[in-house]
This record gives C-alpha cells, sequence and structure tokens, in this order.
C-alpha cells in the first residue's frame, strides 16, 4: 500500500450558472498512475486547471504531500503551483516554446533553480563559474532526458520543427525537468499512432516506477489508459460516477452507460 | 508567349490603369487655383493621362518580364534568393564588418560635419533599436510608447546636471536608473495585457509622459523646453576655443590646433560605446536564464507559468532593462543638443524605432543595424525633397515586408547549443 500523494476533497468549480465540477473527491497516491477518464465536456481538464493553479476553484480543497508535509494546492496561484508545490502539467494542444530549439526548451523548465544559480543575472553576466557549473548540470539533465525519448541529435533544432510525436514526448519530459512529485498529462496521446502510444506507455512506466513521479492522466485512448493505469476516475457532468482499477472500469455498467448511453 | 497569361496580363494591367486614375484624378487632375481672389478649379487630364498610361504600361511589363518565370506568385527571382541567402548565412561577417566600419568611419576622406552629424544620429537610433530589441525582440511585449524612457532619461540628465552640475558619468547611470524605474512603473498595469491592449496603453503612456513635461512648467519649463545643458567633456577636458582661466581643454592637453570636429568625434565615439555596450549586454544576457526566460515568455506565456517561470518578474525585468537602455540614450541626446523640448519626444520617434526593431527582423540585433541604415539613411537621403521622405520612409518599410517578411535578419541562433559542440 503506498502513501498518498494528493487528495481532492468536495472540489466544485462554477462558472457563472454553469457548474463544470461538482462536488468531486479522489485520490491519487504516489508512484501510481492515476487516469482521469470521461466523455468530452466531462470537466477533466477543468480539474487539471483547478490542481495546477490556473483556475481557482469555487470550493473544495486539494492536498499534496511532498516530503512528508501536506500543501494546500488552493494557497497557490499559478506559476507558484509548479515552482514551490512541483505539480507539472502538459497541455491538451501542445504548449511548447516553438521558435526555441529543444534544448532550449528543457533549459527554461530549469529556469527558477538557473535563476538562483546565476545571482539573478549578475553572477551570470560575469561568467561566475559556479553559474557556469550549475548551467553545465542543467544541461546534463536535459541531455539525459533527450536521450530517453532519442531527440539528443535534434537537441538545436526548433522544437516548432519536431514531429507532433516527438512534440508530445518533449513536453512531457520539459515537465520532467522541473523535478515535480505529480505530473498531470492532458491527453498525452492524442494524435498519436499506435507505435508511437506504445513508446509513450513505456515513458510513462519509466517516469512512474524509476523517478518516483506520480502521474494523473487524462486520455481517450483507451490502450494507454487500460494498459497503465494503476487507478482509474470516471466522470461525468462534473461527477465522479465511478472510481476503480482498470479492470473494474471496463465492466462498470455506469462507465458503459456514460459512453454509449441506455438501452430503451 | 501563353495567350492566356497575355490575356490576364493585359486585364491586370488595365485594373492598374483603373486604380491609377481613381487616386490620381483626384490629387493631380484637379488643381485649384487663386484667380482674382477666388479659388477655381484647374484641370489637368493630361498629366494624370500620362500618369495612368504609365502605371498600366509599366504594370504590363512588369508583369511579362518579372513574374513570368513565377507565374506571379511563389518562388522570388534569382538575385532576391541570393540577397536572402547572404543575409540568412553571412549575419555574423556583416556584424564584424559594421563594428569595423563604424570604428574607423570618422577618419574617412568624406567624413565631414554633415556625415558625423548623420552618422551619430543613426547611432543613436540604432542604440535605442537595440534596447527596444529587448522588450519587443525578445520579451515579444509590443512597446509604442519608448520614447517615454528616452525623454524621461534626457530630462533626467538634463535637470541633474543643469541643478547639481553633476558630470556626465555621474548623470548618465542615474538618467538609466530613472528610466529603469519608469520601465517597472509602466510594467506593473500592463502586466496582465498582451498583443493590441498592450500596444495601447503603453503607446498612451508615451504621450502621459510628453504631456507632463509640457505641463510641468516648474521642473521642466514646459515648451520653452531646457537650455544650458553642460556639453560633456573628455574627462574634464572641456571642448572649448577660448576656455575659462586656468582651465586647460582638450586640444590643449594634447597640444592639437582646436576643431570644433574634435568634439563631434568624441560625441560619436561616446555614442559608439553606449551602443556597443546596450548591444553586448543583450547578447549576453540573451544567453541567460532571464533571457530565455524572455524569449520563452514570448513564445507561450501559459507553458512559462506551467514550468514555474514567474512571469511578473520576467516582464518587469524585460521592461526595466529596455527602458533603461532608452534612459542612457536619451542622457547623450540631451548632452548632444544642449537643449531639449518636449517636441523631441512625439510618437514619430517610437513608431520609427519600433519600425526599425520589427523590420530588422525581432530579436536581430544586426538587423536593427542594417533597417536603421535602411530607414534613417532613406529619410535623409529625401531631405531636401521635404514631403516625399515620408513617402520614402513608407515605401521602405513596404519593399522590405515585400521581399524579407520576417524582417531583414529573421535567422534565430540558439543561445545553448548541444549537438554543434561536439
Amino acid at each position: 500500500m503506498s502513501e498518498k500523494l494528493l487528495s481532492v476533497e468536495n472540489l466544485t468549480m462554477k462558472f457563472g450558472g454553469l457548474i463544470a465540477i461538482d462536488d468531486l473527491s479522489f485520490s491519487a497516491k504516489k508512484d501510481q498512475i492515476t487516469s482521469i477518464i470521461g466523455p468530452n465536456g466531462a470537466g477533466k481538464t477543468t480539474v487539471f486547471n483547478c490542481l495546477t493553479g490556473f483556475y481557482k476553484a469555487t470550493s473544495g480543497s486539494m492536498f499534496l504531500n511532498k516530503d512528508n508535509k501536506t500543501l494546500d494546492l488552493k494557497k497557490f496561484s499559478d506559476f507558484k503551483v509548479a515552482q514551490k508545490a512541483g505539480v507539472a502539467r502538459t497541455f491538451q494542444n501542445i504548449r511548447l516554446f516553438p521558435q526555441m530549439s529543444v534544448l532550449e526548451n528543457m533549459m527554461v523548465a530549469q529556469h527558477n533553480k538557473l535563476m538562483v544559480a546565476s545571482g539573478f543575472s549578475l553572477l551570470g553576466l560575469i561568467n561566475a563559474p559556479s553559474f557556469l557549473k550549475k548551467e553545465k548540470e542543467a544541461k546534463e539533465i536535459s541531455k539525459y532526458w533527450l536521450d530517453i525519448i532519442n531527440l539528443t541529435n535534434r537537441a538545436d533544432d526548433n522544437a516548432g520543427d519536431l514531429p507532433y510525436g516527438d512534440q508530445r514526448k518533449l513536453e512531457i519530459v520539459r515537465a520532467m525537468c522541473i523535478e515535480p512529485h505529480l505530473l498531470c498529462l492532458d491527453e498525452p496521446a492524442a494524435g498519436l499512432n499506435a507505435k508511437e502510444s506504445a513508446e509513450l506507455n513505456k515513458l510513462l512506466k519509466f517516469i512512474q516506477k524509476d523517478k518516483k513521479t506520480g502521474i494523473l492522466l487524462i486520455e481517450h485512448d483507451m490502450s494507454v489508459v487500460m494498459g497503465i493505469s494503476d487507478h482509474v476516475v470516471v466522470l461525468n457532468y462534473g461527477k465522479k460516477i465511478f472510481e476503480g482499477t482498470a479492470q473494474e472500469t471496463k465492466t462498470s455498467p455506469e462507465v458503459i452507460e456514460a459512453y454509449l448511453g441506455t438501452e430503451e | 508567349m501563353d495567350k492566356n497569361f497575355l490575356q490576364s496580363s493585359l486585364k491586370d494591367s488595365l485594373f492598374t490603369g483603373l486604380i491609377a486614375l481613381a487616386l490620381f484624378g483626384p490629387i493631380v487632375g484637379l488643381r485649384t487655383v487663386a484667380v482674382n481672389e477666388a479659388l477655381v478649379v484647374q484641370p489637368k487630364w493630361l498629366v494624370v493621362a500620362l500618369i495612368v498610361a504609365f502605371c498600366a504600361v509599366g504594370r504590363f511589363f512588369i508583369n511579362i518580364y518579372t513574374f513570368k518565370k513565377d507565374q506571379r506568385r511563389g518562388e522570388p527571382s534569382s538575385f532576391g534568393k541570393a540577397i536572402s541567402n547572404f543575409l540568412d548565412t553571412k549575419g555574423s561577417q556583416i556584424a564584424l564588418g559594421a563594428v569595423i566600419f563604424s570604428i574607423i568611419f570618422p577618419f574617412l576622406p568624406f567624413a565631414d560635419r554633415y556625415w558625423m552629424d548623420i552618422a551619430i544620429m543613426m547611432m543613436t537610433y540604432i542604440m535605442l533599436g537595440w534596447g527596444l530589441n529587448i522588450v519587443i525582440g525578445l520579451a515579444g511585449l509590443l512597446d509604442l510608447g519608448y520614447v517615454a524612457f528616452y525623454a524621461v532619461g534626457a530630462y533626467s540628465y538634463a535637470l541633474f546636471a543643469i541643478h547639481f552640475g553633476w558630470s556626465f558619468w555621474i548623470c548618465l547611470p542615474l538618467a538609466g536608473l530613472f528610466a529603469g524605474m519608469f520601465g517597472i512603473l509602466l510594467g506593473f498595469p500592463v502586466l496582465r495585457l498582451r498583443g493590441d491592449y498592450l500596444a495601447i496603453v503603453t503607446l498612451a503612456f508615451g504621450e502621459m509622459i510628453r504631456i507632463l513635461l509640457l505641463n510641468w512648467y516648474e521642473l521642466t519649463k514646459g515648451p520653452d523646453g531646457l537650455t544650458g545643458i553642460p556639453r560633456p567633456s573628455f574627462f574634464g577636458l572641456p571642448f572649448k576655443r577660448y576656455p575659462d582661466e586656468g582651465v586647460e581643454t582638450f586640444h590643449t592637453f594634447f597640444g592639437l590646433e582646436y576643431s570644433p570636429m574634435q568634439r563631434i568625434i568624441f560625441l560619436y565615439y561616446l555614442i559608439l560605446i553606449l551602443a556597443l555596450i546596450t548591444n553586448f549586454f543583450t547578447i549576453k544576457i540573451r544567453r541567460l536564464p532571464v533571457g530565455r526566460a524572455w524569449e520563452a515568455l514570448r513564445e507561450d506565456e501559459i507553458a512559462c507559468k506551467s514550468l514555474g517561470v514567474n512571469p511578473r518578474n520576467t516582464k518587469l525585468t524585460a521592461f526595466a532593462v529596455g527602458a533603461m537602455f532608452g534612459g542612457f540614450a536619451g542622457s547623450f541626446f540631451a548632452t548632444r543638443q544642449a537643449f531639449i523640448s518636449p517636441e523631441s519626444f512625439t510618437f514619430i520617434e517610437s513608431a520609427i524605432i519600433v519600425a526599425i526593431v520589427v523590420l530588422g527582423g525581432m530579436g536581430s540585433q544586426t538587423g536593427v543595424v542594417l533597417s536603421t541604415i535602411f530607414l534613417i539613411g532613406l529619410i535623409e537621403v529625401f531631405r531636401d525633397f521635404e514631403s516625399y521622405r515620408m513617402v520614402a520612409f513608407g515605401g521602405a518599410m513596404v519593399l522590405i515586408m515585400v521581399f524579407r517578411p520576417k524582417g531583414i535578419l529573421a535567422k534565430r541562433k540558439p543561445t545553448i547549443t548541444m549537438v554543434k559542440e561536439k
């Protein structure tokens, strides 16, 4: 039984009269892959946006266990969720820095520690050895991750010039550069072919097992969800309709009803 | 020749003639003349007919000879390609050549007073372009009020120098500091704005500063301007023919014949050094984490937030650093002119600097130099033609946009590389 990493309690998000998330509670464990699935418009991405500080939840609470401390995620505003709490995310429509090189993308993700190392630019301007050392380390970390996704030889090309599948993978490893405790992936398999999804599964398994990073996954591709999820949460119209293992989800009548409708 | 092509070219040139008629008919054709204290319309249809015919025939020949191979759109001509290729690959050689040329420039035989003045003016615009390049080119914040920082720099330099009598080298950093503070002052309210909205607010900010300078009479002497700003001295040695009693001057110290050119050459090297400092600072800071964060912010602000980059601090530093260099340039302007008034800081200055940055190629340092030479040079060449200057300016912009839509030098070099160094 592994330790609880994230617990969401009674989360509600309203946009005017529209209730996007309605009293949602679930939890995610450390070193596990938790998937959130549901039909289009079920409120999955809204959950992510609340977790990562892009939206301010109307009510409810979200707690993250980090180094034996419990952090209230509601207290962190947008960029601080990534900076202070260590929650990284990717986006449904890939958000790389397209005109910057692959390596630069990876370096921006290590911005905060490099900023401190560069003495907020003062040490960097005079080429202080301590900064150059840190910069080299950051480059090594980038190389480590780029080796894993086989992109090292394209490190100096613009990120926007990469094939779609590589862009997806780059966005994931870029998020890993902030050394997150929780990685939130919004439809990472969207638009990938069968071979690429298989590679993605491998990458996610590696992050989960070797990096001991909890993963929260929104996905429509059932081969990905069923292949790697330890735990599945099913949403419909902002409400949780089912929670369980992948196997249980497959046979649950509520889930089948939500996706396929009821028999008259 | 293809009959269809001939037909469509003919049609196209007739259409061009129609447009020319609509444009030049009223502008050239109807001239009002004063006859016996009354305005009389005097039509000049022959001139209009000639212009229209010229446009139509010219268009026809362009269609046939220039667009023929390319089916009117698509591949540029081989000459254009060669220039493009040259600009794309030889950026650093152009830069090196430009630096060497600018260092030896004052000693070239044709560099008389007129050319030196133009060179100093161009160098000021280049420095302003480089300063604004940080804000627009790197951080992607479209700032249309950049001249405000130029003004703040100039006025703070002038006020410090006049009232406290401090020397140039004390007033210069202070002016930069003040301008940088104004950059932060502008930065705060516009943190959440992007694109068009940001442009509108910065435009208003630029005008506010100018109007403030016009109306705060006690401090700025309003439209009268500030006079008697001390001229810069060469490390305490003034450039004067008849110095005050007991003061050594530049020409006596070095045992030279007095010449007013000495001061001009000194000013030239001063702005050259200031501009090069701006340039090297920008090149360096682009490779630091903060520079990369600026560019990342330009590319995608939401992605930046998701990676824990603080957008507020990042934007404010961009505004502050850009404004600081504007302030340095402003101090130089004040000490060169010895007189400043709000007249020198109108919106057209901001517009020219923005045009320089955008046409040079966003974020390209050498591009700023090339577009300054092109734009300011054209304005100067057309100085004798008064009202046609702005036409030339507009024409230059159109030309650049047609042949180099992303700016003269659009190729961006990565700030850090991995594959190449192996």
